[in-house]
């Protein structure tokens, strides 16, 4: 997903966006103001829309910042293919669980093997909030516990090559 | 709980000041009189002296406790984006960046808002559209920094807003603690 693009792209990208959201409706409010009834022939229709996509890119792009930095957030410098294809494999897995992004954290520093004090102390929150989540994760997995949870995605690796000859640095994550 | 001082009262004295002095130009003065022209002039004099306890202020009040960090900031968000709750005992990056905004922006205010009084620029269109559109860009940001500070205190546990009055921040112990 998105390969290349980095974090801070996105929020410029974003701030930029922002303003000229913040600008059109601002014009069209006024425009409402000024026109009443009259703001609703197919001129307005067109400004309405430019006004929206904005915002709808927005929304989108805050949400591939968010992925890219939750994937950043396990990721360390000079990072092996193998490892980065593990961890895109884990983020398409937390997907299709339907993990919340805390979720998604603790799961992986689960799966790194941390136990839950130690992701309680990364993490910055209590202990119990951590037991929390293993829960709702290991639910939502359907899934006994982290033996069974780090078994599914062995089984993901071992069913396909890891490094493919197209150079991408994803397996197929679905 | 830790409970940590962080606001001296001058910053707090600053902080709510310009609250009360904006709003009421924004909101309730008539542009036309000698007051709104007065309370622009105070806030003025206000961003400069913050300006100056920025340089030889308290510990988390100096410019050098907040500079503005793009790096930092990403972090911030990465924060948000793993739902790690890392408290920042100053101001955080992205509310570092916001008082940069305020302060430049109340800046092109005040001084937008003094040339309309000058014989040179009275009546030029520009400078009365410059002064609007900050005013705007001002109402915006603190609409923004309202939500981020409710959500940031939701988000970490510390009541930010209780900290600018009383200038004390009560920390979860477990959290993760930065400068």
């Amino acid at each position: 997903m998105a390969p290349g693009i980095r974090p801070v792209v996105l929020v410029i990208l974003i701030a930029v966006q922002a303003v000229c959201a913040a600008f059109f409706v601002w014009d069209d409010v006024s425009d409402y103001l000024t026109m009443g009834a009259n703001a609703f022939d197919l001129h307005q229709a067109v400004e309405y829309l430019v006004t929206l996509s904005p915002i709808l890119a927005i929304v989108i792009e805050a949400r591939l910042l968010a992925y890219l930095l939750r994937r950043e957030a396990h990721m360390e410098r000079g990072l092996s293919i193998a490892a980065g294809a593990l961890n895109d494999l884990m983020l398409g897995h937390f997907a299709a669980w339907g993990l919340t992004p805390s979720e998604q954290d603790v799961a992986t520093f689960l799966i790194k093997g941390c136990d839950i004090a130690e992701i309680a102390r990364l993490r910055g929150s209590a202990e119990g909030t951590v037991k929390a989540h293993l829960n709702a994760i290991y639910r939502k997995a359907d899934v006994s516990g982290r033996a069974a949870l780090v078994s599914i995605l062995i089984e993901d690796l071992m069913s396909q090559p890891l490094i493919q000859r197209t150079g991408t640095d994803a397996p197929n994550g679905k | 709980m830790l409970h940590k001082k962080v606001w001296d009262p001058l910053v707090r004295v600053f902080h709510w000041s310009l609250v009360i002095l904006f709003a009421s130009n924004a909101l309730i003065t008539n542009p036309e009189k000698a007051t709104h022209r007065y309370i622009g002039y105070t806030v003025v004099g206000l961003v400069l002296f913050r300006i100056l306890w920025g340089l030889i202020g308290t510990r988390h009040a100096r410019f050098s406790n907040f500079p503005p960090n793009p790096a930092a900031a990403v972090g911030q968000l990465a924060d948000m984006a793993t739902g790690r709750k890392r408290v920042h005992l100053g101001h955080t990056p992205l509310g570092a960046l916001m008082i940069y905004n305020l302060i430049l922006t109340m800046l092109v205010i005040g001084t937008s808002g003094y040339m309309m009084t000058t014989l040179a620029f009275f009546g030029i269109e520009w400078v009365e559209e410059l002064h609007e559109a900050a005013v705007t860009w001002a109402e915006i940001s603190i609409v923004l920094h309202i939500a981020a500070v409710i959500w940031e205190s939701l988000r970490t546990g510390v009541n930010l807003p209780r900290a600018m009055v009383t200038g004390y921040k009560d920390i979860p112990a477990e959290s993760l603690i930065s400068e």
